[in-house]
């Protein structure tokens, strides 16, 4: 039989008369706790009911439940959280499982729709269930199987609550277009520092000055002043080319110098729609920040706001002078592809006037000059 | 022929007369004791059988009480018997 277990209130400052007392009528106290002005005792109901029969003058009271009934009593008390944390915890779980977005990595709208319809097939979709790496795998090779033609690679994987697909489309290979007549021109003034020919004649030589528009190779294939056959000329001319860069520097510059006052700030973001939550309290700032949230479009971010003063510095002549070449270089380094190079600078013009350093430099390049000109 | 005294470990074990006092360090565990005769800070007196079992102590306090047992703690200085 499982008796209730309570702890019972015996308001006495005497102690050993009242365990007395209960001692003589049988009582069973599995606990007790002395207090002040009172006694708690623990025992069953069955006792406790003879206790406020016999003790008649003495108050009391159930204090509280023990064991198995104070746990119910616990539950009864916090039902509300506990099936609000129980409901929580379920609805947490079940939306870290949804797919809320599914994002196809490809540029055309065909292939986006043919790769929804497909993940559709096989239950994956917006509000869906996530499913297995396993079952992943096994769907991407599925689908790469039902649509090879089209599909060279697949990739699907998380991100958060969005299923992100990268694909590969297959690329048909396009016969390379053939011309029958074409020269290579030069593009730019230049002398030849290289030439290398596929086809056709080069009517220009290594250390030869080219104009720009001047036919280096030449499609035309001559024998005794004639024409005897016409080819496209193929090949690779590089040269030198020569630039005059002109720049000024002032020798007062403005930098910013960080104050090491920081404030934090929270931004929500919906689209591209930024909503700042605290008002900004600094003037000059630079922002950095930090992603809190992020679903969809919709993104909490924690800002970080670092305070920063302009402040005003004299360069030296030296410094502008530096700076200046820097300048040149970064210019013309812009225009260059990655297998052509600077090989040369020199500085022509170096005149300081009114706080500013004004410069002339002359540049060399390595470029690529030869241009197909199909006729 | 030896007397095997079937009859009182038959009723021993129906009735469980036997008792026993067990002394831990400040805890004193009485086991079957009939009565409890006196309860006070310094002495505790229990009815055992036809003996009287006094527990001598300071701050001595009953920590759990049945009809069978009894757990006392605190400084338990003498525990004694006298035959009535």
């Amino acid at each position: 039989m499982n008796k209730k277990i309570i702890w019972v209130k015996i308001i006495t400052d005497n102690y050993y008369q009242v365990l007395f007392r209960l001692n003589s009528i049988g009582i069973v106290i599995y606990d007790n706790i002395i207090k002040d002005k009172y006694l708690l005792i623990k025992t069953n109901y069955e006792d406790y009911l003879r206790i406020t029969k016999y003790l008649i003058s003495y108050k009391v009271t159930i204090y509280k439940n023990a064991g198995i009934y104070l746990i119910k009593d616990i539950i009864k008390k916090y039902i509300v959280f506990i099936i609000g944390i129980i409901i929580s915890v379920i609805l947490l779980i079940v939306v870290n499982n949804l797919i809320f977005k599914i994002e196809v990595n490809s540029p055309k709208k065909e292939i986006q729709l043919l790769l929804k319809r497909e993940l559709k097939k096989y239950n994956l979709d917006t509000l869906k269930l996530k499913k297995s790496h396993k079952k992943i795998e096994e769907i991407v090779e599925k689908i790469l199987e039902n649509n090879k033609d089209t599909l060279e690679w697949l990739e699907i994987k998380y991100d958060g609550l969005i299923l992100v697909v990268n694909v590969t489309e297959k690329t048909k290979v396009k016969d390379e277009e053939v011309y029958e007549h074409c020269h290579v021109i030069a593009t730019k003034d230049a002398k030849i520092s290289s030439l290398n020919i596929y086809r056709g004649v080069a009517l220009k030589e290594v250390n030869d000055y080219v104009n720009k528009g001047d036919i280096i190779l030449s499609g035309d294939i001559m024998h005794n002043e004639e024409v005897k056959n016409l080819v496209c000329a193929s090949g690779e001319v590089y040269g030198e080319v020569w630039y005059k860069v002109k720049v000024t520097i002032p020798l007062i510059e403005n930098y910013i110098e960080y104050t090491g006052k920081n404030r934090y700030n929270f931004n929500i973001k919906i689209n591209d729609n930024k909503y700042k939550i605290l008002k900004s309290r600094i003037k000059n700032k630079k922002e950095e920040e930090i992603s809190l949230y992020k679903l969809n479009d919709f993104e909490i971010n924690l800002v970080k706001e670092k305070e920063y003063v302009t402040k005003v510095r004299e360069l030296s002549e030296e410094e502008a002078y530096t700076k200046g070449i820097n300048l040149a270089l970064e210019k013309i380094n812009l225009t260059l592809a990655e297998d052509e190079e600077i090989i040369l600078k020199k500085v022509l013009k170096n005149t300081v006037n009114d706080s500013t350093i004004y410069l002339e430099v002359f540049i060399v390049t390595k470029e690529n000059i030869g241009y197909v000109l199909v006729l | 022929m030896k007397n095997l005294h079937f009859k009182e470990y038959f009723q021993n074990y129906l009735y469980d007369l036997d008792y026993f006092i067990t002394i831990y360090e400040n805890n004193l565990h009485v086991y079957n004791y009939q009565k409890l005769t006196k309860l006070s800070e310094q002495e505790i007196i229990l009815n055992i059988n036809n003996k009287k079992v006094i527990i001598n102590g300071n701050n001595l306090k009953i920590k759990q009480m049945t009809k069978q047992e009894l757990l006392i703690y605190g400084e338990v200085l003498k525990v004694a018997f006298t035959y009535e």
